[in-house]
């Protein structure tokens, strides 16, 4: 097995009394796509919200790659190469699908805020270096028509779309994806899937995949962890996950487990 | 209408006027602008140095309100540090304009520095209340420090142009200047001066609109939670849209004080002065340079122009002209806003999206 790019060892959350996650442990394998699945309310959402800073864990530590996130502010583990797509559309909306995108790579801008404000050789050199490169991820996503278009007026596959563009230009190690194709028909799902597949293997980026679809997971991860009430109840590839007791338990509550 | 330029690189994209018919356009512009002083009359001369005060300020109140989503009502203290700041140092260090200005938008700066951290915990309309406080405590130390500001009474505020002259005394900026038949007087001095700076000040907020600090500030007025996660960070965003804002304003300040000569605190740095601001940049439109521009052009040029307009209206004639201007002004801005809800901004994009289809409507 190669490295780990991701690193969860014994994360606990919890809000005033409910117990979001129970000491969960957790490893993203370099350059693979490991899913998170679990009834509602199980505490994916939570998990990814710990990971990329948003909330921090009473205990437990996060690593990626080596490095400590644990008590990053998001806008550190960003730089640090933590991008994310969210599971209801967060995108700039009055802002264009350019300027969402070039958003994505504000981290890794060497123009200084002066330099921004007098337009000096530097902000423009930045400004077109940056364009090249957010123009590359318009190829392979292929939103070209719609590069000068306000975010907010796109159709609702499109938005997705351009979400994960923006995560993309980001140039993560790892990309979180909650839920990438809620909403989407069966079309649109193809496609998303076909662009995760090549984002992980043109791209080489990790990727954390929450998903309700399990046909989607089965075709896509390598492997697949079980969440259920904060628990991590299983870990495995797909087929054994799909035939553990405690995951059909978990989902249908007809399970065969004796406690 | 011509079609767009074909652009085949991407600073092609990144230009201000991007082809020449914008270039030509600005042109025109420039031309009226520098031709005014010599057409106008005096009262129309004085509102226009009005409009390019309130140019800087509403850029500075965009970058704060358009830009970075912070509302603020304490626009008017930051203009009034930029206004005592120059009297100030007008009266004990005789500095010249072109040293007190800066110091100016420095002071306001500073202060501005100071009350964005209170952004970082407060937002939209608790935000708002805050920097009302902040008028307040600027108008009370103002008051209070009568030494300085000479209190209630006001001061009058001395324009230098640095140097002196044979006898000693330092060169005042109304001297007038004569190019062989041309006289330029000090309202006529002061309008090219402000010209230059209203300029300035559209440009650097232009700059910031489409360069990545700028997006930065967007992000965050729209999203901060995804601003954040997306590497942005929301403290230094509105940190800068407060440094920056400010420091026009308190230039802004400056210019109003040169313009007046005698400076006073209330009126006129009150909150009725921060909420015109706020107008402003509504009737332009919230959210471009171009809507602070235009917004604060009309705002100040329509009661001059209503009062002259409702003296041929019946009934409304018969009004003080003081009454009118501000009748016809109220109804004129509700008008608008009712027609088109994004201001100025909305009635140009219409415009322009007529020229470009047509000779077709849609």
């Amino acid at each position: 097995m190669k490295g780990a790019e991701l690193e969860l060892r014994g994360v606990e959350l919890s809000f005033a009394g409910v117990r979001a996650l129970r000491g969960v442990d957790l490893t993203v394998a370099r350059g693979s796509l490991q899913a998170v699945i679990g009834p509602n309310g199980a505490g994916k959402t939570s998990l990814f919200n710990c990971i990329s800073g948003l909330y921090r864990p009473q205990s437990g530590t996060l690593h990626l790659d080596g490095r400590d996130l644990t008590r990053l502010p998001p806008h550190r583990s960003a730089g640090l190469g933590i991008a994310r797509m969210f599971q209801n559309i967060v995108l700039f909306e009055q802002l264009t699908v350019l300027e969402n995108m070039l958003l994505g790579r504000h981290h890794l801008f060497e123009s200084r805020w002066w330099q921004d404000l007098l337009w000096t050789r530097a902000a423009r050199r930045a400004e077109v270096r940056h364009r090249e490169r957010v123009e590359q991820v318009i190829d392979f996503l292929h939103l070209e028509r719609y590069r000068k278009t306000p975010a907010g007026i796109l159709p609702y596959g499109v938005q997705k779309r351009v979400e994960l563009g923006r995560a993309v230009c980001m140039e993560p190690r790892l990309l979180l994806l909650d839920e990438p194709t809620a909403g989407l028909n069966q079309e649109e799902t193809e496609d998303m899937a076909r662009y995760l597949l090549d984002v992980k293997e043109e791209l080489g980026i990790s990727m954390l995949l929450i998903e309700h679809d399990l046909g989607f997971v089965m075709d896509l991860a390598e492997r697949v962890a079980v969440l259920d009430f904060g628990l991590l109840i299983a870990e495995g590839t797909p087929v054994e996950v799909a035939d553990d007791p405690a995951v059909v338990e978990a989902y249908t509550g007809m399970g065969d487990r004796d406690d | 209408m011509p079609t767009r330029p074909l652009v085949t690189r991407y600073e092609q994209d990144l230009r201000l006027f991007e082809d020449r018919w914008a270039q030509a356009g600005l042109a025109l512009w420039v031309l009226v602008a520098l031709a005014l002083p010599f057409v106008a009359s005096d009262r129309w001369l004085t509102t226009a140095n009005l409009a390019l005060i309130a140019v800087v300020g509403a850029v500075g109140l965009m970058i704060l309100t358009g830009f970075a989503g912070q509302i603020s009502l304490g626009h008017a203290a930051f203009l009034a540090l930029g206004a005592y700041t120059t009297a100030v140092l007008g009266e004990r260090l005789e500095l010249p304009f072109w040293l007190a200005m800066p110091c100016a938008g420095a002071v306001a700066a500073a202060v501005g520095l100071a009350v964005g951290p209170f952004a970082l915990r407060l937002r939209g309309l608790y935000l708002a209340i805050v920097t009302l406080g902040i008028l307040f405590l600027t108008s009370h130390l103002l008051h209070s420090l009568p030494e300085l500001t000479h209190g209630v009474s006001g001061m009058a505020v001395r324009m230098y142009a640095g140097g002196s002259d044979a006898a000693g005394e330092a060169l005042r900026f109304s001297t007038p200047w004569r190019l062989g038949p041309v006289t330029l007087g000090f309202d006529r001095k002061l309008y090219y001066l402000f010209l230059l700076l209203a300029a300035g000040a559209a440009w650097l907020g232009k700059n910031l609109a489409h360069s990545n600090s700028g997006r930065a500030m967007m992000a965050v007025r729209d999203q901060d939670l995804a601003a954040s996660v997306l590497g942005v960070h929301p403290a230094r965003s509105k940190v800068l849209a407060f440094g920056v804002s400010s420091f026009l304003t308190g230039v802004a300040g400056s210019m109003f004080a040169y313009q007046q000569q005698y400076i006073t605190i209330e009126p006129p740095f009150d909150l009725n002065l921060s909420v015109q601001y706020i107008a402003m940049i509504v009737l332009g439109g919230v959210g471009t340079i171009f809507g602070a521009v235009a917004g604060a052009l009309l705002f100040v040029c329509l009661a001059p122009l209503m009062e002259t307009v409702g003296g041929w209206i019946p009934f409304v004639a018969d009004l003080s002209s003081h009454q009118r201007s501000t009748l016809l002004f109220a109804v004129g801005v509700c008008v608008l806003l009712v027609v088109e809800p994004l201001g100025l901004l909305g009635l140009w994009l219409r415009v322009k999206r007529t020229f470009a289809a047509w000779p077709f409507r849609y």
